[in-house]
């Protein structure tokens, strides 16, 4: 397994534009690949430090190892950027334009730096309100045993 | 971790988080951050033309999940000097963030129940502009633990 080379993230989300399935070609339970992720302290922190959150269990480790925790963790949200880190390029969740409507995360244990992060995602449901058109997607975040980090639902928007 | 504070928290209670200046660099820092590099959060020139079904943004928007960030961040600020932990939370974005807005988060203590095997606090939850305009709506759940969680 690779770790995530954050140099050769495409962040031109118009490659690879037709590539990605369209809200008519999304299939409801089938599963997206993924990629799984070694998560490093530099992703946690560079994460942390852009929502401002400076919390010492993200930054120091002498203080997060006498916490309940016993070491250095991540924020919960970190889902949010493992999203983008498991999926590749063609993910339909990438689409420019992509809208995102709500979102409802359960946690379970906290990811912390030097976990390997596998998730196991899929489209649960599309349907068209007020004629948009959206999708529900569900996401299952584990660690390297097989832990569940955290799970979450999307509702999002498609452009097309 | 500091001892649990569960019997002290009120129905009522409000949690006030810390509010934050959204610029075009945050944003861009955002989506850095976030891997999530949608021209909706980066290209004002895609943004000024694209039409989103009756719906027309005409700049750039913040992503929706900063203000998810800002919310866990209030949680996890107030529970963990209380003796919980921030289990779940759920959200609907209701408004765009532009750059130049001040978003501020708030919880407020909507429940408290005991389970067999835990003791949970739910909160309403909102995230409002410098206008006072709602643009987050949501709620939030928290654990009490009554026994150790995170074996070592």
């Amino acid at each position: 397994m690779e770790d995530l080379n954050l140099k050769k993230i495409e962040k031109d989300f118009w490659k690879n534009w037709e590539k990605r399935k369209t809200w008519d070609e999304i299939q409801p339970g089938e599963l997206r690949p993924t990629i799984p992720v070694f998560l490093t302290k530099a992703m946690i922190q560079k994460y942390a430090r852009a929502i401002g959150d400076l919390n010492p269990l993200y930054f120091d480790e002498g203080y997060a190892k006498k916490s309940i925790f016993g070491g250095l963790i991540a924020p919960p949200s970190i889902h949010v950027m493992l999203m983008f880190a498991c999926t590749p390029d063609d993910d339909w969740m990438r689409e420019p334009g992509t809208i995102n409507a709500g979102q409802s995360w359960f946690y379970n244990l906290p990811a912390r730096p030097g976990d390997r992060i596998r998730l196991v995602c899929k489209a649960l449901d599309r349907f068209i309100k007020k004629e948009r058109l959206f999708v529900i997607h569900e996401n299952v975040f584990y660690n390297q045993n097989d832990e569940v980090i955290c799970s979450g639902r999307g509702w999002t928007i498609r452009p097309r | 971790m500091s001892p649990n504070r569960f019997e002290e928290i009120e129905i009522g209670q409000v949690i006030e988080g810390r509010p934050m200046e959204i610029t075009r660099e945050t944003i861009r820092e955002f989506a850095e951050a976030s891997l999530d590099f949608n021209p909706l959060h980066l290209d004002s020139d895609y943004m000024s033309k694209q039409e989103f079904g009756k719906t027309k943004f005409n700049e750039v928007i913040a992503h929706g999940m900063t203000n998810f960030a800002l919310i866990t961040r209030m949680m996890t600020d107030w529970l963990w000097p209380h003796g919980g932990i921030h289990r779940r939370l759920e959200t609907r974005w209701l408004k765009p963030v532009y750059s130049g807005d001040r978003v501020t988060p708030k919880a407020v203590v909507s429940k408290k129940i005991k389970t067999e095997k835990g003791q949970w606090v739910l909160f309403n939850i909102e995230v409002r502009n410098q206008k006072d305009i709602l643009v987050s709506s949501g709620e939030a759940t928290a654990e009490f633990p009554v026994s150790k969680l995170f074996p070592q």
